[in-house]
């Protein structure tokens, strides 16, 4: 007899198999939004959190920008731009009503803290130091980065094309501490909204700010057929806000709205209704459809979300000690004193480089100065022609120069041979300075020792030294001019004390006491030299009483 | 290359030339203060008995020794968050480099107005007129230095050169660029510097003269 085993029992037995062997299904984000919006309305008698108010009101209080054209804008009684039409998707998945409330980047965080708004959807970058002011909502509803944007024609690839150049900036933009970290140049301003007519006037060749803030202005056909972004780079994740206390449910709705609206693509189709980029929104969409992510859990899976973006500067030791004086000052003087060099340690570096770097710059363009003062002395005194002429020449040819454009010729030199770097800078402003004034104070040794030809002296080194002496007040007044230059090699990207301040003021306050301080360290300096090359000159002066 | 000079010619000459403008605005301003400011401070440095000979010498000596590059800056970031009787300090691009060139042309002109005041003491008023050449050396020198105004974005003549060397893409035609700006600069300012010779010379062959 054959034993036969029944088929219904195998497949019993196989179905039991595979349901033991599968993991468990995880809860979905609609299941458990639905679960929270029922738990939530339930308690509408005694609201504890703003989602069950919100719920049990039937209004949502969004609050969001009126003037950031394609994100936030109002016509008339009506909002439109991305942030508005997500704020009406999320009520319209809460069954709410939605109220918009007007914010600005200063009053969006303290109007949630005056539970004047429910959430805020305003263009607000998710970063450290915010995290301690407001919950963000998770997933990001919008990434931007910081594009540079040039005319068409000039040619940006990478880093190494815009090291040394200016770059026009609004001041505390969060990527300015990377533009300053390229060896870029920055030139301030106080409002973003000037940067797009500042590249039309030409006042800027470059500028960097927000994608999001550019997108606009390239929808306009004139500034998209002169401009257009070279590079992107300081990715910003953008996130819903709610107020730290009382929101929590509401955060945890907004979390999984957040997910839903990624995963069936609601914010992408928002996102080309307002012809605002998508890239991101794209990316996004394929990872929360991923099964690991599609949870009721996924906005808090470290691989689904994204971080927020790491600002914070590391303080110095004595921060404290700073503030005190900065204390003391408002209360004895009533002078609003800020030193944010001594603050953080990225700041407390570029200022202490910045000082080292200047009294380099200074002794290497006062030694420039005076070994080229010798050499063309030197050579445009000289019987020979062959020195003589060439020597005028380039004489000329310096002094007709704008020291700017000495600078910035000796820079185009100086990186055809060697690549871009803050000490390649230095050099090249060093030899700059030095040829400008040394071929000037040249020719006032030339013409001494014309003079002491005239008197009858004798050519060789002792006539050549009796010149030296003879051209010491010259000397001495190309010097104190060449220590009074060395801030321009700012402009060539040097790293001295006044594009090191600048760096600074573009990531921090205290701008008047900065520039104060930067007068105050580069005049002194300067009388110092003036004392020092008063002192060379009398010893000269007196050289030429022996001789 | 021929197509490259001819639009240079054409396109960037003028639009260089008109740019250049703004460098003597800027100089004529700067100069036209450094006298108001400098002549007074030369009467008092000659004549202001030792409270003023000392005051005065001290306010000279801190101009002569002011970067104009830093005091640029200075004023450009302090003075626009600043008032005084309800009025902004804030200044437009051109009169921002041109005050900043002040303090180098009040130290000059002072000085050179103390030196002049000395000859006509010393019954020298053809030395004293030396005083026309030196500050014509001030304003050329100033009108050179002017350039620094790039660095701001105001749209003077160096701006201009840098804005369309960057657009080369070889350093040969960017060293055309800036040989064409040194010739543009530098033939006012060699004239200049020539008159100012011949002025020496024609008031140093009057003195010998007399």
């Amino acid at each position: 007899m054959r034993w036969r085993f029944p088929g219904g029992l195998l497949a019993c037995v196989l179905t039991l198999l595979a349901a033991a062997s599968a993991p468990a299904r995880a809860e979905t984000p609609d299941a458990a939004l639905a679960a929270l919006v029922e738990e939530a309305k339930a308690n509408c008698e005694h609201p504890s959190d703003r989602l069950e108010r919100i719920l049990c009101n039937g209004r949502l209080r969004s609050g969001v920008r009126e003037y950031y054209p394609l994100f936030g804008t109002r016509e008339g009684t009506t909002h439109l731009g991305y942030e508005p039409d997500v704020s009406r998707a999320i009520a319209s998945k809460l069954g709410v009503e939605v109220d918009f409330v007007r914010v600005n980047a200063a009053s969006r965080i303290p109007l949630l803290a005056q539970d004047r708004i429910d959430f805020a959807i305003a263009t607000m970058g998710h970063n450290t130091q915010r995290d301690g002011q407001v919950r963000f909502i998770r997933p990001h509803y919008y990434q931007s980065e910081t594009v540079l944007v040039a005319p068409k024609a000039l040619r940006v690839r990478d880093w190494k094309d815009v090291a040394a150049s200016t770059i026009c900036v609004s001041v505390g933009n969060g990527s300015n501490a990377e533009l300053v970290s390229r060896n870029t140049r920055l030139m301030l301003f106080d409002e973003a909204g000037v940067l797009p007519d500042r590249l039309r006037d030409e006042t800027c060749t470059l500028a960097a700010q927000d994608d999001s803030f550019f997108a606009f202005y390239f929808t306009d056909p004139a500034f998209a057929a002169q401009f257009e972004p070279k590079m992107g780079f300081a990715q910003v994740p953008w996130g819903m806000g709610v107020a730290r206390t009382g929101s929590d449910k509401l955060a945890r709705a907004l979390d999984l709205v957040s997910q839903i609206f990624h995963r069936d693509g609601v914010f992408l189709d928002i996102a080309r209704k307002n012809r605002i980029g998508t890239a991101f929104l794209e990316k996004q969409r394929e990872v929360w459809q991923r099964p690991e992510c599609n949870t009721a859990t996924g906005s808090t899976n470290k691989d689904c979300i994204l971080p927020a973006l790491d600002t914070a500067l590391q303080p110095t030791p004595f921060v404290g000690r700073v503030n005190e004086l900065e204390d003391w000052f408002e209360k004895i003087f009533g002078l609003d004193v800020t030193l944010p060099m001594f603050k953080t340690m990225p700041a407390l570096s570029l200022f202490v480089n910045g000082v080292v770097n200047s009294l380099i710059l200074i002794a290497g363009a006062l030694t420039a100065t005076l070994g080229f003062a010798i050499a063309f002395g030197f050579a445009l005194g000289s019987e020979s022609r062959l020195l003589r002429w060439p020597a005028r020449l380039v004489t000329v040819t310096l002094q007709s120069s704008p020291i700017v454009l000495t600078l910035v010729i000796a820079a185009a030199f100086a990186n055809a041979i060697v690549p871009y770097s803050s000490a390649v800078a230095l050099v090249a402003a060093i030899l700059a300075l030095g040829l400008s004034n040394g071929s000037n104070a040249g020719q006032a040794v030339s013409e001494a020792v014309v003079s002491l030809h005239h008197e009858g002296r004798h050519s060789g080194m002792g006539l050549f030294v009796q010149a030296l002496a003879r051209s010491a007040t010259s000397i001495v007044s190309f010097l104190v001019n060449a220590a009074k230059g060395t801030p321009i090699a700012s402009f060539i990207g040097a790293p001295e004390l006044l594009s090191a301040l600048t760096d600074i003021t573009s990531f921090s306050s205290g701008r008047v006491t900065t520039y104060c301080l930067l007068l105050v360290f580069y005049t002194v300096v300067v009388m110092v030299v003036v004392w020092l090359c008063n002192k060379l000159r009398a010893w000269l002066e007196r050289g030429e009483v022996r001789a | 290359m021929s197509a490259f000079l001819h639009e240079l010619w054409t396109d960037f000459v003028p639009t260089l030339l008109s740019a250049m403008v703004t460098n003597f605005e800027i100089s004529f301003i700067a100069l036209a203060l450094g006298l108001a400011i400098g002549l007074p401070l030369a009467l008092l440095r000659d004549r202001g008995g030792g409270v003023g000979v000392g005051v005065s010498a001290t306010i000279i000596a801190l101009m002569r020794a002011a970067p104009t590059f830093v005091v640029m800056f200075f004023l450009l970031n302090v003075l626009r968050d600043l008032s005084l009787f309800g009025v902004k300090l804030a200044m437009s691009g051109v009169m921002t480099v041109a005050v900043s060139l002040v303090p180098y042309s009040a130290a000059y002109v002072a000085d050179a107005g103390v030196e002049a005041l000395r000859q006509l003491r010393r019954g020298s008023p053809l030395g004293a007129l030396l005083f026309l050449p030196n500050v014509t050396r001030a304003f050329f020198v100033i009108v050179m230095s002017s350039g620094a105004a790039a660095a701001i974005g105001v749209p003077e003549g160096i701006s201009m050169i840098l804005r369309e060397a960057a657009l080369l893409p070889t350093l040969g035609q960017r060293l055309v660029v800036f040989a064409i700006g040194i010739v543009l600069f530098g033939v006012p300012l060699q004239l200049g510097l020539a008159l100012m010779r011949w002025l020496q010379r024609e008031l140093g062959r009057r003195t010998m003269a007399a």
